[in-house]
């Protein structure tokens, strides 16, 4: 299976919050109950001749290399070695924070039992030819699921993934 | 290979997991909407929701309220069985009984009220959604009582006034075909986000777009070509306007009115009151706005215009500012035009999906001739002679005061007490005088709290349905899972009650489903074979719509003309009112020095849909305070801050909400979403505060208010 990435485009966002929500039914968690979201929403703002708002849907970035990986003393994270998505298994986890430390984007949280939790690209369903919840959610299609090649074929000028390689490329 | 563990928390559907997908539809919003749903079921127990691909409506997408369904159909406070109260109205004291003894204390009371008082005397009313409405209808009159009232009395059916009074049909945009978009109060992004696809897609392909709003809204940003922001309950002053630059430059279809429109020389009079010399104070958008506007709508026709069930009708003035609007597809031309506005008879419960069936005909064969005045008759006489069912802004007044005949009983199916104005001194106390009241809903709402008996429904995913879609489709869902505890669907209790009660309807006694293969007499499908299908199927008798065949048949209306000057309204001076689409201002008699600021209600979040949304903790996550929204210079001027509290007052009442400071609103106006318990709009709003055309009350524009700072927000 080929490397795949989770791409986001700002500007076709509208910061409905769909894929939050969608997330939390595939993931089982609410965020009510103490449980960090593993996607946040926003909207930025600025004022210039007239108010201009940017909408984000932001969650792990699936670094490649990711730093997270390294950084876990207890080999929780590992990079998929089918659709390299940075995924977890946090049973082992010792809740040392390292991973959220290294990470750019602070996506890791900690659930009740201080394990570490975050959006693993909903890489089953990826393998199984289905689309990650917040991707087949999106009513915008803001959020994609692709592979490299066709990402380094076809891409927003406003993806967020050049950034983010551009980020975590200072962080290793 | 993944283990099985890990195939059932990736909740993968195969037979290692056992996970199957069935299809229901979501009916949390709008029947405009009720997109198709995958759901993942395990063990009999929704596990997990998506949108489903297969369905011609939604194709794979869902919204933010949809993606909450699985958290919605399990929320804690699920009515379980059939409940009585044993405590105080309000108290929330009931003990559980039997389906059986339920029935038979409703049937005994109800038919010991149409032997005392009359059949009238019995209220049959509707919340949200609408499936379940033709068979409410039916069971109401063949009761006996003219008393069906429905939440429609307060969103929708303004709009639907305003073109039956034209035209004597509904009608919807033909975006598709479009070279304009009037966007009169158009954000999709919230409110359809199906609707949001097609616009950006008709702008990729270069369709031009108005969009009209009181707010800064993501349409704005994203789609507008030119933005008007009218202050609310202005709008009628603004299409006047245009409509008067479209006239004063000839940029009007002289031979289509000429052919097909009514009224047109008094109509072009009075317009001529609204020019580059009082527009901007009127409304708030400066006249060049206003010559931009129609210079665009000379420029690119045919032009449709957004179809609004709420923001436009939610003023005193609402019903008149629809026509005024609606207007300016006859004088130029795009009524029953291609691309234009198309006529659009209901094919069941008000949506048009360009097929025929015997909806109407099972309600109204029911009703007998001599049945008394409904509620609201005399107080809204147009809403009476065009919608003929009861306006329920009026239900709370008669209970109260027993005029012009008294309301013993209540049977509703999903009613709150604080979506009518007025809601805790009026709507509230009324059901505290109310002598008998029958609540039927999924959740232990605070106003199933004031019934003397509870009835629990189920949601959509625990029963069978019928629903038509655009484009001609027809669906029939099976139920993905079993009714959650003792609950049933709501066409359920309507026949069972029908049976109990005796009433002399053997098709109602025969069930739901036999009720709707009679109404699906016309088209070619029964219902055993739309549910076998388990996906929305194209109906063989759809008819798509024929450019100009309805307005060259000639219309239903007194003069078979789209009526610009209503002969309906003018054939009755004793209602009061204006045939033609005449402009009043919003917010009249409201003492400016005490109340600076404009009150705005009901703007539409992601997150919520009315009150039902607000208990569920996912979508509370977006947005956990009942907060209003203020500018920041007038936050600043108030000395408050993002996240403080701060009282919100108006002649009304005062609630005390969240500050969310934002650019999106204009200077000088407050903007708040309802149906907040701790923070109810309602009670801001006086119960008098309704439209005398179609009744609405005037949630966007009732009042003006106050703002002082209470502290900061603590958890």
């Amino acid at each position: 299976m080929s490397k795949m990435i989770l791409d986001f485009d700002p500007v076709l966002c509208c910061g409905c919050g769909a894929c939050a929500i969608a997330c939390m039914d595939q993931n089982d968690y609410d965020p009510k109950t103490g449980n960090a979201p593993f996607r946040t929403i926003f909207e930025d703002r600025e004022l210039k001749d007239k108010p201009v708002f940017s909408h984000y849907s932001v969650a792990c970035m699936h670094c490649s290399p990711a730093p997270c990986v390294t950084a876990c003393p207890v080999g929780c994270l590992k990079k998929d070695p089918e659709t390299d998505l940075t995924v977890f298994d946090n049973t082992d986890c010792i809740g040392c924070h390292s991973c959220a430390m290294a990470c750019p984007f602070g996506a890791p949280s900690f659930n009740a039992q201080g394990k570490m939790e975050k959006c693993n690209g909903c890489y089953l369903r990826v393998r199984y030819g289905m689309e990650p919840a917040c991707v087949r959610v999106c009513p915008t299609g803001a959020l994609r699921m692709v592979t490299e090649e066709e990402y380094e074929k076809n891409h927003s000028d406003h993806s967020l993934i050049p950034n983010a390689r551009e980020i975590s490329s200072h962080q290793i | 290979m993944a283990t099985k563990e890990e195939l059932l928390k990736a909740k993968i559907p195969c037979p290692e997991t056992g996970i199957e997908i069935r299809h229901t539809l979501c009916d949390i919003c709008s029947p405009g909407s009720h997109c198709g749903i995958d759901a993942y079921v395990k063990d009999g127990v929704v596990i997990k929701i998506e949108g489903n691909k297969n369905h011609p409506l939604n194709r794979g997408l869902l919204c933010t309220k949809g993606a909450s369904n699985r958290q919605y159909i399990y929320r804690e406070d699920r009515v379980r069985t059939p409940l009585k109260r044993t405590g105080p109205r309000g108290s929330g004291s009931f003990e559980p009984i039997s389906w059986e003894e339920a029935y038979q204390t409703i049937s005994e009371k109800l038919l010991g009220y149409k032997q005392s008082f009359g059949a009238q005397s019995v209220f049959f009313f509707s919340g949200y959604s609408k499936w379940y409405r033709p068979i409410l209808q039916r069971l109401c009159y063949s009761f006996g009582s003219p008393n069906y009232g429905t939440e429609s009395s307060t969103c929708f059916t303004s709009g639907l006034m305003a073109w039956e009074t034209a035209t004597a049909l509904p009608a919807r945009p033909d975006m598709r075909n479009s070279r304009l978009f009037l966007g009169w109060a158009h954000n999709p992004y919230y409110t359809g986000y199906l609707s949001a696809r097609n616009t950006e897609r008709l702008k990729k392909q270069g369709v031009k777009f108005i969009i009209v709003d009181t707010m800064y809204t993501q349409t704005v940003e994203k789609i507008a070509d030119l933005f008007l922001q009218p202050r609310p309950g202005t709008d009628g002053a603004l299409a006047l306007a245009i409509a008067n630059e479209l006239i004063t430059n000839g940029w009007v279809d002289y031979e289509y009115i000429e052919k097909y429109v009514h009224g047109f020389e008094e109509y072009a009079e009075y317009c001529k009151g609204f020019h580059a010399g009082n527009i901007e104070a009127l409304t708030g958008v400066p006249c060049e706005k206003v010559k931009q506007a129609a210079q665009m709508i000379h420029e690119y026709g045919p032009m449709s215009i957004r179809e609004s069930s709420a923001p436009l009708g939610h003023h005193a003035n609402g019903m008149q500012n629809y026509r005024a609007i609606m207007a300016l597809s006859a004088i130029t031309g795009n009524y029953d035009r291609k691309g234009g506005q198309t006529p659009a008879p209901f094919t069941y419960t008000h949506q048009s999906s360009g097929y025929h069936t015997w909806e109407h005909k099972f309600v109204r064969e029911a009703r007998k001739s001599s049945m008394a005045a409904a509620v609201g008759a005399q107080r809204f006489p147009l809403w009476n002679e065009l919608e003929k069912e009861a306006q329920t802004m009026d239900l709370a007044r008669q209970i109260r005061q027993g005029t012009p005949y008294p309301i013993k009983a209540l049977l509703a199916f999903g009613m709150n007490f604080r979506m009518f104005p007025g809601s805790d001194q009026h709507m509230k106390k009324a059901l505290e005088e109310l002598e008998f009241f029958v609540d039927v809903d999924l959740f232990m709402t605070d106003t199933a709290k004031y019934a003397d008996i509870v009835l629990p429904a189920c949601s959509s995913f625990e029963r069978e349905e019928f629903k038509s879609y655009p484009g001609g489709y027809a669906y029939y869902t099976k139920p993905v899972i079993p009714p959650l505890y003792e609950s049933r669907p709501d066409t359920d209790i309507m026949c069972d009650l029908a049976r109990y009660m005796n009433l002399n309807d053997p098709l109602l006694k025969a069930g739901y489903r036999a009720c709707l293969n009679y109404i699906l007499s016309p088209i070619s499908y029964s219902v055993e074979q739309l549910q076998e299908a388990d996906t929305p199927l194209k109906v063989p008798e759809f008819h798509p719509h024929e450019e100009y065949a309805t307005i060259s048949r000639g219309l239903n209306t007194p003069t078979g003309k789209f009526e610009l000057k209503s002969e309906l309204i003018a054939s009755h001076p004793e209602w009061g009112l204006d045939p033609l689409p005449t402009y009043r201002a919003p917010y009249e008699g409201e003492d400016e020095t005490l109340y600076p600021m404009f009150l705005t209600e009901g703007g539409r979040l992601p997150n919520a849909l009315h009150s039902r949304l607000h208990d569920v903790s996912w979508l509370r996550t977006l947005r956990p305070k009942a907060s209003a929204e203020i500018h920041p210079e007038d936050a600043a001027a108030h000395g408050i801050a993002e996240g403080d509290l701060f009282e919100l007052s108006t002649a009304n009442g005062s609630i005390t909400v969240t500050a969310l400071i934002s650019r999106r609103i204009p200077r000088g106006m407050v903007s708040l979403y309802h149906g907040y318990r701790e923070a109810n709009y309602g009670n801001l709003i006086h119960q008098d505060r309704l439209d005398p055309y179609s009744g609405f009350p005037a949630f966007r524009s009732s009042t003006r208010c106050r703002i002082s700072r209470k502290g900061e927000a603590h958890e």
